[in-house]
């Protein structure tokens, strides 16, 4: 007899109080066999369809693993629960007759599968509860099945379904709303899916489906919210090829974050689409800017960029940018007038600004030609005299320089002159204008041509404490010895009274 | 309390040196990072005692460049054999702070080429492309591949987009017909340590794009850059905000700690609060000169990538030196946050001592002479090269200051922000253009004029802006739209009073709360409202004698005492309220779109109360005076401010961002 066996013997034994039990038990034991016994009734429980026989197996293995110091439970625990699955899915209102060797060998992944397929959802979700598999293989996937299932109940309205489907789905982790949606999409119902996907939190499940629904607004809207751009991309170039171009501006118009990113991506790949763009949405503004670009970025010739400053302007006009307008004009002026010094001096005038052609041609001693400029472009007094005293320096035309500041009363007044001279290291001509400066400004001027007993005077002229320290501060020690005595004196005396 | 001490007045953060001894980052690193090889880079020494919180004074950011190293050669790996790289130019400085020529022979990279406008002469049967993702370089490319082809050569392509790839790049592939040729990956480095507690993502564009373009495609590479801190050293549990954009990379953000909920929970965070704030809520503060020894030398020297290159001029040879600018510069480390005005005799008081230290040798026996030889003359060695050379730099900048009448333009600046004597620095503005003394420093008065005043009044605009064309090229004439475009110089509308303006801006903001966050985009362009917010955040500070700025008493010491940085300012009230309770009307006059969380978490052990981390983040860049100024708060309030910037800006890069470029 197997030692099995005799070990169901002994526990039958022992429920009927007999002392059989105890002799049954000692002749297994003594050939060291109680293990051996415990794991045959295990086994054998697996075998066995009825679940008294199987309960009784197992309460002989369970009686012997008392005589046992060490017997790992595992087995025996494994077994209950297969068993009780079995019994579950052996019933007759389920009907599968699995044997126990059949079921390892399809492993309970496949069991699950098929009682899905059998669309027996709630006996599935609660074999995994009672398995205690994890969610995301188990009872996510079996209520992702069932939401599949149930989107194709044509009897019940969108509304109903959706919310039953939430209502069951919740925020489970590992549901795919997106996957339910486009079940529902090919069953047929759109609106449904549309409504499944409400639920779905990441936009990037969504937006793709959308676009194949061609839901390409809604899409759009989705993929702006998500805030991811590579989506918002997505969607906008779908939209490209879907739509004609009229539409697609349109569309585009109403989308400001699209706008502007397909604004970037013409940019740099289609200038023509971004003119066209403008044009579309009637914006005169970013049209003047873009002839205004392409005049000095892509037209070489001068003709091409007078052209393209001559659309600009127009452009500039209608945007009642009367500014650009003007400061346009100008540019084109000047441009002509520039191709013609370059001509006529060859030499390099085109692409300087205003202040640096005047600056240039009175560098290069054109007088007249500067006076000119600065007239018809209206040059402020202050910047013309500026520019041609740096220039004149820069030429060392003194001379020229002496002239000029005599030709009427200076806008800037002459402490510039002293400053540029002492710049350019010509302290005689900057004595000059030093004399010619306002009262107020004579002191710095000494100071800048370095006659501080001068400055020293002035200051104490205008009783000043300020200039006074100004002129100290700038005494040294070995050589300005009186100059400072003469201001400390100036000082003190002012103090007394 | 420990903590607290060490962050007392003039005390170094030295978290590198406390760092070192531990490395939480890399168990973590696995869980968390983008970075497949995490795992396998081999165990660290401190793995022995992983329960061990020294607590240093930062977070140890270095995991940061580990991790952006140990996926960059998973990447090369993934292309096996010889290969030639071809780097972007804008990548070449970050990369080389992440991993230097030698690791990259290692990883059987041949020859390393930079990516320009040039047909390449590379012999390898593959190249490797590591760029950002720009429709430029994806032509590039094409260019290449394409070539290739019609010699009938082939080759094998890889492209790696740093830090992300966007559909557009692969579009442009696809368009120019070599989308089957290339293979394409990410290389997630997001985050450039550029100090203990600096953070750039390095890319300068993401102002003009965000505020001026109006393309929001780097948001989510920020909200990604937030995800990989938060991972590594969050939770975040306290996360305040101001702006559109801030919003915006919040909300993202949030959305990826869902996706990957449950498994930085029960931790302790590093950094517990954030606060992210756009560049546009605060320009006034960024188109001010900056006068702390750090922001100036950007300013005249420009910063780059944490280095700096000392021309001739400041070395007194004929060579320049590329000197890395951070805590470990011991000299730096020292006058980087001080007024301008204190560094000079800072730094002659340390050539004293240093002399001193050198003439202990005299008197010193064999024995002491060589102990002294060995240890410590490399050291003062080393700080006399540092010292010499900021010494020279800060000759070269009173030198080229001085020269432009640095005190004039200070003085106008100030007067613009207190909005005293409007007239004259208008004038100072119009001869500042007319003498052509610089395009981008003339720019910059006319925005802050703008900025502080709520646009220029019509004549004004009008004219300043012809001069400006007439000394600087009618190209210009798109400069201005677009700094109107953005806002930063814009025309009053005639006839509207303060008032008028108000009203109008509080309807917007009540407009924008109740519509999207998409239907405001139209108006990129805001009104400043400067005048208002200032007066109500007390920004000038009163003048009651001099301001002492040897010993600062509020942020204004980083603008001279004139001018307490409004960004700070907004930053250091919502630490202190702990959210945007009574700053309503600040609120509605920075139009809004400000967020707290609904209840704060506060610790309730009060000891650690103070060791509050913070991460300051700024969306469009800040600046070294910014940067100076939090640090300054951060001491006086017992904070520690970690800077997270989409890039180091100033007024210049801001300026040019604003220019068109000629193509």
């Amino acid at each position: 007899m197997a030692p099995g066996a005799l070990l169901l013997e002994a526990q039958r034994e022992y429920e009927k109080e007999s002392q059989k039990a105890d002799e049954y038990l000692r002749e297994i034991k003594d050939q060291n066999l109680l293990s051996e016994a415990v794991r045959q009734c295990i086994e054998a429980a697996g075998y066995e369809h009825e679940p008294e026989t199987q309960k009784s197996l197992l309460r002989a293995a369970s009686f012997g693993k008392c005589f046992l110091d060490k017997f790992p439970p595992e087995s025996f625990v494994r077994t209950c629960r297969d068993l009780r699955v079995l019994n579950a899915i052996w019933d007759y209102q389920i009907g599968i007759p699995l044997t126990f060797a059949q079921y390892k060998q399809l492993t309970i992944e496949v069991l699950l599968d098929r009682l899905v397929l059998r669309r027996l959802y709630p006996l599935a979700i609660r074999i995994c509860e009672y398995l205690r598999l994890s969610e995301f293989q188990g009872v996510s996937r079996i209520l992702a099945h069932w939401a599949c299932y149930k989107v194709q109940q044509k009897d019940k309205s969108d509304e109903e379904v959706a919310h039953a489907i939430n209502q069951k789905l919740g925020d489970t982790p590992g549901i795919s709303y997106s996957e339910i949606a486009a079940r529902a999409y090919d069953c047929g119902r759109t609106e449904l899916a549309i409504k499944l996907l409400e639920y779905e939190p990441r936009s990037g499940e969504q937006v793709p489906l959308l676009l194949k629904m061609k839901k390409s607004q809604l899409a759009l809207n989705k993929a702006i919210e998500s805030g991811d751009t590579d989506l918002v991309y997505t969607v906008v170039l779908h939209l490209k090829n879907e739509l004609n171009r009229g539409t697609f501006f349109m569309t585009l118009q109403k989308q400001p974050v699209a706008l502007s990113l397909y604004r970037q991506f013409c940019k740099h790949q289609e200038l023509e689409t971004l003119k066209d763009l403008y044009n579309q949405d009637d914006d005169h503004q970013e049209l003047g800017n873009f002839h205004v670009h392409s005049s000095y970025s892509s037209e070489k010739r001068i003709e091409g960029r007078v052209a393209a400053l001559q659309n600009a302007v127009d452009e500039y006009y209608k945007a009642k940018n009367e500014f650009a307008a003007k400061a346009t004009e100008d540019q084109i002026k000047l441009l002509r007038m520039q191709r013609r010094l370059q001509d006529d001096l060859d030499k390099p005038y085109v692409d300087y600004s205003l202040h640096d052609t005047v600056y240039g041609l009175i560098l290069d001693g054109n007088h007249k030609r500067a006076e000119h400029l600065y007239r018809d472009f209206r040059v402020p007094d202050k910047r013309f005299w500026w520019l041609k005293i740096g220039a004149l320096a820069e030429r060392e035309d003194w001379e020229e320089m002496e002239k000029f500041s005599k030709s009427k009363k200076s806008p800037i007044g002459y402490l510039p002159f002293v400053e540029i001279c002492m710049k350019h290291h010509n302290r005689h001509e900057a004595r000059k204008y030093a004399a010619r400066v306002t009262p107020e400004q004579r002191v710095k001027a000494h100071i800048l041509v370095g006659e501080l007993d001068q400055a020293a005077d002035a200051a104490i002229e205008h009783k000043n404490e300020t200039e006074m320290n100004l002129v100290l501060s700038k005494c040294t020690a070995a050589t300005d010895s009186s100059v400072a005595e003469k201001i400390n004196r100036a000082k003190a005396q002012s103090l007394k009274k | 309390f420990r903590r607290k001490r060490k962050w007392g007045r003039g005390a170094v953060p030295a978290p590198f040196l406390a760092g070192a001894a531990r490395s939480p980052a890399r168990p973590r690193g696995a869980a968390a990072g983008p970075v497949p090889l995490a795992a396998g880079a081999g165990p660290s020494p401190s793995m022995a005692f992983p329960g061990r919180r020294d607590a240093p004074d930062g977070p140890d950011f270095t995991v940061l460049k580990r991790l952006a190293r140990d996926q960059l050669i998973y990447l090369l790996e993934q292309l096996p054999g010889k290969k030639d790289l071809f780097i972007e130019a804008d990548l070449m400085s970050p990369l080389d702070r992440i991993a230097n020529v030698s690791i990259l022979k290692q990883h059987d990279v041949d020859k390393l080429y930079k990516v320009e406008n040039k047909p390449i002469v590379s012999t390898s049967d593959q190249l490797c492309f590591l760029v950002r993702p720009r429709i430029t370089n994806m032509k590039y490319v094409a260019d290449i591949v394409n070539a290739d082809k019609a010699t009938g050569r082939s080759r094998k392509y890889k492209i790696i987009f740093s830090p992300q790839k966007f559909y557009t790049c692969e579009l442009v592939l696809e368009e120019e017909g070599i989308y089957g040729d290339v293979t394409c990956d990410e290389w997630a480095f997001y985050l450039l340590p550029l100090d203990d507690d600096l953070l750039s993502m390095e890319l300068p564009e993401f102002f003009r794009d965000y505020f001026l373009e109006g393309d929001q495609r780097w948001i989510s590479t920020v909200a990604r850059a937030l995800q990989l801190l938060n991972s590594l050293f969050g939770p975040f549990t306290n996360t305040y905000g101001i702006g559109r954009c801030a919003k915006m990379v919040y909300e993202v953000w949030r959305e990826l700690v869902e996706e990957s909920e449950g498994d930085s929970q029960a931790r302790r965070p590093e950094i517990s609060h954030v606060f992210l704030m756009d560049r546009d809520v605060d320009y006034v503060t960024a188109l001010c000169s900056q006068v702390v020894y750090e922001g100036l030398v950007d300013d005249t020297f420009r910063i780059k990538c944490g280095s700096v290159d000392f021309g001739p001029d400041v070395t007194s040879s004929d060579r320049s030196f590329k000197v890395l600018l951070n805590a470990q510069d011991k000299v730096f480390s020292e006058i980087r946050n001080e007024h301008f005005s204190n560094v000079f005799g800072f730094l002659s008081q340390k050539a004293r001592n240093l002399q001193t230290q050198y003439d202990r040798r005299r008197g010193m026996d064999i024995k002491q002479i060589k102990n002294f030889v060995s240890q410590e003359l490399k050291g003062l060695k080393q700080e006399h090269r540092l010292l010499s050379l900021h010494i020279g730099a800060c000759e070269s900048i009173m030198k080229k200051k001085t020269k432009q009448d640095f005190q004039e333009l200070l003085k106008t600046e100030h007067s613009l922000l207190e909005g005293f004597d409007i007239r004259e620095s208008t004038s100072y503005i119009e001869e500042h253009i007319d003498r052509q003394v610089s395009p981008s420093e003339s720019l910059r008065l006319m925005c802050l004029l703008s900025v502080t005043e709520n646009g220029l009044i019509p004549k004004d605009y009008r004219s300043l802006k012809t001069q400006y064309l007439q000394s600087y090229g009618p190209e210009h004439l798109l400069t201005f739209h677009n700094l109107k475009r953005i806002g930063l110089l814009m025309e009053q509308a005639p006839g509207e009073t303060l008032t008028a303006v108000e009203s109008k801006v509080s309807k917007l903001v009540t407009d924008r709360a109740a519509g999207k966050l998409t239907d405001a985009f139209n108006s990129l362009a805001r009104k400043s409202n400067f005048r208002g917010i200032s007066k109500k955040l007390g920004l000038i500070p009163r003048v009651d004698g001099e301001y002492n700025l040897k010993v600062p008493r509020d942020m204004a010491y980083v603008f001279s005492g004139a001018y307490v940085p409004l960004s700070c300012k907004i930053i250091e009230q919502v630490l202190e309220r702990q959210g945007w309770l009574g700053l309503e009307e600040v609120v509605r006059l920075l139009n809004g779109n400000e967020f707290a969380p609904t209840e704060p978490v506060t610790e309730e052990n009060p000891a650690r109360e103070t060791q509050r981390v913070i991460l300051a983040v700024f969306l469009g860049g800040c600046t070294f005076s910014e940067i100076s100024a939090l640090r300054f708060l951060g001491k006086e309030k017992g904070y520690k401010f970690i800077f997270l910037t989409t890039a180091i800006t100033s007024s210049a890069r801001l300026m040019d961002a604003m220019l068109e470029a000629k193509v």
